[in-house]
């Protein structure tokens, strides 16, 4: 039997990675999107995405790929997934517009019987409220994991389905889609799968908002929450996957925007939900650690200082930058000297006008008086602390991952600052990694 | 949260200070002063807000391009009428900026408006004053906010310390005043509550940097570093080459519910990068050598 064709409409980080598990799959994919340039780019092998094995798995499944401008070509496919970005303001709230525009373009090319998939986040409500037939109408979620993009979609853990009545079985071609990858579906009516996104995210959000909590708490008291974590993972109500590296609050914009979504709600409808307000305060707080440490240690002191910044993006193997810890760190140090270095983003986005681009990490080390690494790319853990001890001016390292080998650190004489451990331990001894 | 609507630092036209002849006042004035900034000080003296038709006096003072720094207060407002006269004074104020009209307000408030159990405190930390003096600062920023159109400061400044301060409360000043007589200085118990300190001129200071970014919102005036009692003592008595006795005595009352109360001054290192606290041993020296 020929499989039927799935259509991915919106060639985001989202849009792409999907549409290329679906074509390893052996699905044959129809990658839409109304850019006519980023269609062109995309056909010519440029992704403006950076994710581990994605290019490599566009390639050898190219056969199964059909990339088009032109709406009309969807009337093909079968299912239809709608995959663009929703835009967050600064408080995190969704502009939904693009989604709704998205879905008018794609609607009006679509065969009958169609499938339409609302895949990108959308707030409880918004598909239920949708003009599409409700037998072929559904929502999605998606488990996006910037950096392990190509992974998650290709082996996710379950599918969540929102549907108008999840007693009445999905459509054909759009179930044997979804268990041509192997995990189990729930379908469940679309304000819980909605829901579902959110409460996922609140749960990884009330994870991380305790390491950084008991993190912040161990650089006070002699304690190392490094040594911490094995103990929590280990236990079974709590689990191996469990988000307890600490961190600089939340980045990356989706984590927020459903906190911004669950307080909007209650605001509508007077649920309680104090607990999210306290997540919020927690991150704004984490995240201006490196600020913090830097004017402690030397900036105060030292209105002539040079410091160098490693890493742009606001995670490693990802060129994102949306809501990067790094770039709020750099818009608060306008009045000193920056040398800065990305393997990916180029510097020009960190938008400083005393900052200098650098080729190499070490480059950018030249003459600094603190070197702080902000994205712990994997190229990072590699720096022999005593080159850097060489190139610098000063000794210090704010290092708030633990990316560099802290025991070389304290070899080379330098202070070292890093969450979740006090900063005089980290200078003496090295903890254990 | 400061927003600066001036981008760069600019020499403001002319500063009017409401209270220019007080411990804060008198520092921000001499700041300004030594910045070359023109300045029209008010006392009691020129001006009292309790009067009839101090309203109407202000406002004929004020020009449009003025900014303004409210830092007249009955302080601490302990009681009742106390709170009603400063409330009145603040009424004063609102009226003849409202009237007038002018480009800036500075109003120098209190830490005393927030909860106290916000730890560590910041700008966004919840208003709940616990007493009479810090609902009567939280009213007066409200009355201000509610009554002038011109972009309003509140720079809330936590324990001030200073040469000139007239009053004896338990901290740096009692100290110093009880070491320069000689007498042991008299800590509660062991001490050991921590407190932030903050120089009456790092408040002058940052009054400065407000009033040349013509910034709004809220500034919290700490160091960022809390200090307990104990080590206070101790910091004051080596400034008297350690011939002085720190004593324990028993606490005047109960154990204070709030025993330690920390900042967080992210906020300010953003609003103003380059300025300096000043480190509270350092001030204490300088403290002492002008008193």
């Amino acid at each position: 039997m020929t499989a039927p064709v799935i259509g991915f409409a919106g060639m985001t980080h989202l849009g792409i990675n999907s549409a290329a598990a679906a074509a390893a799959h052996g699905y044959p994919t129809v990658w839409f999107d109304p850019d006519r340039t980023l269609v062109g780019r995309l056909e010519s092998g440029e992704f403006p995405v950076v994710e581990p094995g994605l290019m490599e798995l566009a390639k050898v499944h190219r056969e199964r790929i059909s990339f088009t401008s032109d709406a009309m070509a969807l009337r093909r496919c079968a299912v239809v997934y709608i995959a663009c970005d929703v835009p967050t303001d600064e408080r995190g709230d969704s502009d939904l517009s693009s989604v709704r525009r998205l879905i008018d373009t794609v609607s009006a090319g679509l065969a009958r019987d169609a499938v339409l998939v609302v895949l990108c986040q959308v707030p409880p409500g918004f598909t239920r409220a949708l003009d599409w037939p409700v037998a072929q109408r559904y929502y999605q979620v998606e488990t996006l994991v910037f950096g392990r993009a190509v992974e998650r979609a290709l082996h996710p853990e379950r599918f969540i389905v929102g549907c108008a009545d999840p007693a009445i079985p999905l459509p054909g071609p759009y179930r044997g889609f979804l268990e041509a990858f192997g995990c189990p579906v729930l379908p469940m009516r679309y304000e819980s799968a909605e829901l579902a996104k959110i409460a996922i995210n609140c749960c990884l959000v009330a994870s991380v908002t305790v390491a950084n909590t008991l993190a912040g708490l161990s650089e006070h008291i002699g304690a190392d929450w490094n040594e911490i974590v094995p103990a929590l993972c280990l236990d079974r109500r709590i689990g191996h996957h469990a988000y307890l590296a600490p961190g600089l609050g939340l980045a990356g914009g989706n984590l927020e925007r459903d906190m911004a979504t669950v307080l909007r709600l209650a605001g509508e409808t007077g649920a309680e939900t104090g607990l999210i307000r306290a997540f919020m305060a927690n991150s704004r707080h984490r995240r201006d650690w490196a600020l913090r440490t830097l004017h402690r240690e030397l900036l105060t002191a030292n209105p002539d200082s040079v410091v160098a910044v490693l890493g742009l993006a606001y995670k490693e193997n990802t060129d994102s930058t949306r809501n990067s810890p790094s770039l709020a760190l750099i818009r608060h140090l306008k009045p000193w000297r920056l040398r800065i270095h990305d393997p990916v983003v180029p510097a020009r986005a960190a938008d400083h006008p005393r900052a200098v681009a650098c080729a190499s990490p070490l480059e950018a080390a030249a003459q600094a008086d603190a070197l702080v690494v902000m994205t712990p790319w994997p190229e990072y853990k590699g720096l022999a602390p005593a080159e850097l001890a060489r190139a610098m001016r000063g000794r210090i390292i704010v290092d708030p991952y633990r990316v560099l080998d802290t025991g070389a650190v304290a070899a080379a004489g330098f202070s070292y600052f890093t969450l979740g451990v006090s900063p005089s331990r980290a200078a003496r001894k090295a903890p254990h990694a | 949260m400061l927003e600066h609507l001036n981008t760069a630092p600019a020499k403001p036209g002319r500063v009017v200070i409401i209270g220019a002849g007080g411990f804060v006042g008198g520092a921000i004035r001499r700041r300004l002063e030594e910045e070359g900034v023109a300045t029209l000080a008010l006392t009691r003296r020129e001006l009292d807000l309790l009067q009839p038709g101090a309203a109407r006096k202000l406002a004929a003072l004020l020009r449009p391009t003025d900014s303004v720094v409210m830092v007249s207060a009955i302080a601490p407002a302990k009681t009742t009428p106390l709170l009603v006269q400063n409330l009145t004074m603040a009424e004063a104020v609102c009226g003849a900026l409202a009237g007038a009209g002018v480009a800036h307000l500075v109003y120098i408030s209190s830490d005393a408006v927030y909860a106290d159990d916000q730890n560590p405190v910041t700008e966004q930390s919840y208003c709940a004053p616990s007493t009479l003096h810090g609902m009567m600062h939280a009213a007066r920023e409200l009355m201000l906010k509610s009554a002038i159109a011109a972009p309003i400061a509140m720079l809330r400044p936590t324990l001030i310390y200073g040469a000139a301060d007239p009053h004896n409360g338990y901290g740096p000043n009692r100290f110093r005043r009880q070491a320069a007589k000689g007498e042991p200085i008299a800590i509660f118990g062991d001490g050991d509550e921590q407190r932030d300190h903050v120089l009456v001129e790092d408040v002058a200071a940052l009054a400065a940097l407000i009033l040349a970014r013509r910034s709004r919102g809220t500034l919290n005036a700490a160091t960022g570093v809390a200090t307990s009692f104990h080590d206070i003592a101790h910091m004051m008595a080596k400034q008297f080459d350690n011939r002085i006795a720190v004593q324990s005595v028993p606490r005047p009352g109960p154990r204070p519910h709030l025993a330690h109360r920390f900042f967080d001054i992210t906020n300010c290192l953003k609003a103003f990068p380059g300025f300096r606290y000043t480190a509270l041993a350092e001030g204490l020296v300088r403290a002492g050598r002008s008193a």
